[in-house]
């Protein structure tokens, strides 16, 4: 076996020489001679008689060389040599070719390069490909992911095995504040000593966590992110000892970690998890774990592993009863659900951009089959088999879409760059929108298959002519009517794909249109907002805020150029809480059947300063809220849906916390216009404002109109009156509001661009079509304007077939955009339930668009000059 | 080239490695050697012959060594190498088994073919 094996690559690798097989036929042929003559013909009979007996050397030869395993692939090189040849020749044709591929390949390099990072790829840290988020899960209720309590996270630690290495951290906000530097909010992880240690990564300066660190009673540190070393601390190496203040605790800095790290995600501070007697209780659940993975177990491996600690637990200790926990990739835990649905829905419609690309180029491959039968003809008619022409032609196919497509990684390369800014501020940290070897893989396949799905069927086509008849008449006059249909159904499957691709892009314009036109009164280029984080340990309780509150505000609205000034728990269009009501006179016995209804916690004046008109009743004044003076104003939509027909002013209503305990009675004083607090619904819900001095928040938006930026007069009034309080979040509410509709913004951009290139595409492909079909009738329409035909009948003629593709394209389009809408509109992103009008104002532009594609050539055809028009040929 | 009787497909290979396993011969030799043996019915032209010899050769079946020829005519000789003898003895048993079978279905007795 491995003898033969070897005999053949030898074989594969020398060829047998020529004069070998030359030397051999003569000595065959001497032989048959020499028999002949001592049978007694004469020499020159015998010579005669035994060539004919001999019969074709060449073909004898050429049998022996197609034994050779192998031989074809001598083959190839001239067949590569040739398509290189028929590029060139038809250049303006082939750059057409290889722009269509450029565009379908690099979008889907692009937005495969997209996916790749958010659901595939291992986070670029050392031990990447093994690490893991370890939560625990709610076995009881909904199975969603809960945080661990610290002495769970130690058991766990101490009996899993299968983790080389397992840590935590409690995510929190926390304030850092020094004598000669203004107090910032940044992202604190408080993790276990471990930590940077896991993810082996050392300090930029200074040193990253000791492992004597996180033990009780340690000096409290601090290691920095490399952005706030360079954004609060200017980059200097000095930072390292110097006494800062966390929370208004005190610690030191103690190193700084290289740039880019935020690990596990947008991580600012650093600092140990040390254990208090808060964090020992079982049922103080603020942890989340992160593990690598020992070499060789798998996910399933370690899930079964920790549930059985799990179930030890559980029945250990009541707190962990139902307590489950689940070991999931990054990419699992955190891009699960909508996201994954969103990135692969782009990954389709990326995918329909490519199928109309390949479709484009197919039909622009068959109407030159039509012109290069006669090439065919001959090729077949000096001996090519079928299988060979077939071969030469999808080499030249896969050629054209390789280059096209390493055209298109520019492209690609361009988008990709892109996406990473416009999702900066918002995506994960972990996440990094590059190429990697399983991108460069799929764009190889993606150029290869591209290549042979276009080029099949003009390939099948061409390499069976006619050969009789191409050779005796010419190419016009055959193949048009068998190679209607292919290129007709290829037209009608590309206004299909055309129609859902515009669907989806229409769904997110209008999403997104609805999203800017919310609370056309609220003047939100004039608003800035800002919160406050009022800390406990020196706002103990809502007395304490209560007074802050009271002191701020006046000198807020004392600052030169500033109109208004008020407090929120959220500005408008920014979320609100929500809370389960109960009408007086109109008890709910079972507390899960009581209505929820959302609220605004607010200072007298925030009306006014958002511009929100009141209806009915009036504004709060400085005495609601407080004790026995519980007040409340209502939106309009709240009003009807609560008391229908009635007058709700008076109309008392009390609220329930998520503890079930109800609040005392609260009489509506006011009727406000509607107001529509959650952007992403677009929608307005019934809202209710209640007075802060009611509800006393230890978190608090300020909300400030005026005409120039107000920030840093804010900030130093917030800082005359507590100079550890920073003023986190400032935006312009205006930008807030566009930040709240990112998501809208990018894919809505996305999906328009996908859509737009796809109907070029196929307007590209139904005008090609057209005209070919026109071009090659030429004669035919000359004749028939000789005859009579007026204007209209030849604009018929020609337009008809292409009317019907349209109509058949965009029915086939709308059966296939219903559920993809109906999909887009299950997703939480503000994407409004799909009403018709998107359906036809889609389709009636794209119709437009392809009967116009198809009257160019109809009216070229109609303006022909019958006489130049019958000689055409 | 034609040949007087058609041949089942691959029978060809088996008859120049049965007539190569006496001793090794020229390709001229192989086609008399057939045509003498089957008593002039089977002639084998070289369009088929060469290219047949070329395939047992990729094989590995058979070795092909430059010699001398009876009238000192300088020839190219086959012989059967270790793998070819294996292949023949295999193929033989298959064609054994078949002509039996044929055989019987068509009502003959079939003699011994060796």
């Amino acid at each position: 076996m491995i003898r033969e094996l070897l005999t053949r690559i030898r074989f594969l690798i020398f060829r047998k020489k020529r004069g070998e097989l030359d030397e051999e036929l003569r000595f065959h042929l001497e032989q048959s001679i020499a028999v002949k003559v001592a049978e007694g013909l004469p020499v020159a009979e015998a010579r005669r008689q035994a060539l004919i007996e001999f019969g074709g050397v060449e073909a004898a030869r050429q049998e022996c060389e197609r034994q050779r395993p192998g031989w074809w692939l001598g083959t190839v090189a001239p067949d590569i040599r040739y398509a290189v040849r028929g590029i060139l020749a038809h250049r303006w044709f082939s750059v057409a070719i290889m722009a269509t591929l450029a565009l379908g390949i690099g979008l889907n390099t692009m937005v495969f390069t997209l996916v790749n990072a958010v659901l595939y790829k291992p986070v670029s840290v050392p031990g990447g490909d093994r690490l893991v988020s370890v939560m625990g899960r709610n076995l009881a209720g909904d199975d969603r992911s809960l945080p661990f309590s610290y002495p769970d996270f130690q058991d766990y630690r101490a009996q899993a095995t299968s983790f080389e290495s397992f840590e935590a951290i409690d995510d929190e906000r926390g304030i850092l504040s020094e004598s000669d530097n203004p107090p910032h909010l940044y992202h604190v992880a408080h993790a276990t000593a471990g930590l940077l240690a896991m993810v082996h990564t050392k300090a930029l300066l200074g040193r990253a966590f000791l492992p004597t660190d996180d033990h009780a009673g340690a000096e409290p540190v601090v290691v920095l992110s490399y952005n706030v070393w360079q954004e609060r601390y200017a980059g200097l190496a000095g930072v390292i000892g110097r006494p800062v203040r966390v929370d208004g605790k005190a610690a030191t800095i103690v190193g700084v970690m290289p740039k880019g790290f935020r690990f596990p995600s947008g991580v600012d501070l650093w600092m140990p998890l040390v254990p208090t007697t808060d964090l020992a209780k079982r049922d103080n659940r603020q942890l989340r774990g992160y593990a690598i993975l020992k070499p060789g177990v798998t996910l399933r491996q370690a899930n079964a592993e920790v549930n059985g600690i799990a179930g030890r637990l559980a029945r250990q200790f009541p707190d962990d009863k139902d307590l489950g926990v689940s070991v999931l990739t990054f990419q699992q835990r955190f891009n699960g659900g909508n996201i994954r649905i969103v990135f692969l829905m782009m990954l389709a419609a990326v995918g329909f951009v490519l199928l109309i690309a390949c479709a484009d180029v197919a039909n622009m491959m068959l109407s030159r089959a039509l012109s290069r039968q006669r090439e065919m003809s001959i090729r077949t008619a000096l001996g090519a088999t079928r299988w060979r022409l077939i071969r030469q032609l999808l080499i030249e196919s896969v050629m054209l879409s390789t280059v096209g497509g390493v055209l298109g990684l520019g492209l690609a390369e361009a988008g990709i760059h892109w996406f990473d800014l416009s999702t900066q501020t918002i995506r994960p940290s972990w996440i990094e929108f590059s190429m990697d070897f399983t991108v460069f893989g799929y764009f190889a396949a993606l150029c290869i298959v591209s290549g042979l799905l276009f080029g099949i069927a003009p390939a099948l086509r061409s390499s069976k002519p006619d050969l009789v008849g191409v050779l005796k008449e010419g190419a016009h006059s055959v193949g048009r009517r068998r190679g209607g249909w292919l290129s007709a159904g290829l037209v009608v499957f590309q206004f299909a794909l055309t129609l859902v691709l515009l669907t989806g892009a229409g769904i997110f314009v209008r999403a997104l249109l609805n999203s800017l036109s919310i609370n056309p009164s609220v003047p939100a280029a004039q608003l800035t907002t800002a919160s406050l984080q009022l800390p406990d340990s020196r706002y103990k309780d809502s007395d304490a805020r209560q007074r802050f509150y009271d002191r701020l505000l006046p000198r807020l609205r004392e600052l030169p150029g500033i109109s208004h000034a008020a407090l929120a728990s959220d500005a408008p269009g920014l979320g609100a809480p929500r809370q389960q009501i109960e009408l007086e006179h109109v008890p709910i016995a079972i507390p899960a059947q009581r209505p929820w209804i959302a609220y605004v916690v607010q200072s007298p004046g925030y009306l006014e300063t958002i511009h929100l008109p009141l209806l009915e009743g009036r504004d709060f004044n400085d005495i609601d809220g407080t004790a026995h003076h519980e007040a409340a104003i209502v939106t309009r939509d709240a009003a009807t849906r609560l008391w229908p027909g009635q007058d709700p002013i008076g109309k008392r209503f009390r609220l329930y916390d998520d503890k079930n305990k109800a609040s005392d009675w609260i009489t509506v004083v006011g009727i406000a216009a509607d107001l529509v607090q959650e952007v992403q619904e677009n929608d307005p819900r019934p809202l209710l404002f209640v007075p802060y001095r009611q509800e006393g928040w230890s978190s608090i938006s300020l909300v400030v109109e005026s005409a120039a930026d107000p920030l840093q007069a804010m900030r130093t009034t917030v800082q005359s009156l507590d100079p550890e309080l920073p003023l986190n979040d400032p935006y312009l509410l205006k930008d807030a509001l566009e930040h709240q509709t990112w998501f809208l913004r990018v894919f809505g951009r996305i999906f328009l661009g996908f859509a737009l290139i796809a109907m070029l595409m196929a307007s590209i492909g139904i005008y090609a079509v057209i005209a070919h079909v026109t071009n090659s009738r030429t004669q035919e329409i000359g004749v028939r304007l000789a005859l009579g035909a007026t204007m209209r009948n030849i604009l018929l003629l020609v337009m008809k077939r292409g009317l019907w593709q349209i109509g058949a394209g965009l029915g086939l389009g709308l059966g296939a955009a219903l559920p993809f809408a109906h999909l887009m509109a299950s997703l939480p992103f503000g994407i409004a339930r799909s009403d018709a009008s998107i359906f036809l104002i889609v389709a009636l532009g794209l119709a437009s668009v392809g009967v116009f594609a198809c009257w160019l050539p109809a009216r070229r055809a109609a303006g022909l000059d019958p006489v130049k028009a019958i000689r055409y040929e | 080239m034609p040949t007087s009787t058609d041949l089942l497909q691959g029978t060809l290979d088996l008859l120049i490695l049965q007539t190569l396993s006496l001793e090794p011969m020229h390709g001229w030799g192989v086609a008399q050697r057939i045509q003498q043996v089957s008593k002039e019915a089977l002639q084998i032209g070289q369009g088929s012959l060469y290219p047949a010899l070329y395939r047992l050769e990729y094989k590995g079946w058979i070795k092909a060594e430059w010699g001398n020829s009876e009238n000192n005519r300088r020839a190219k000789f086959y012989r059967l190498t270790a793998a070819g003898r294996r292949q023949l003895e295999s193929e033989l048993e298959t064609w054994d088994r078949l002509s039996t079978a044929i055989g019987l279905v068509l009502g003959r007795t079939v003699e011994a073919p060796r």
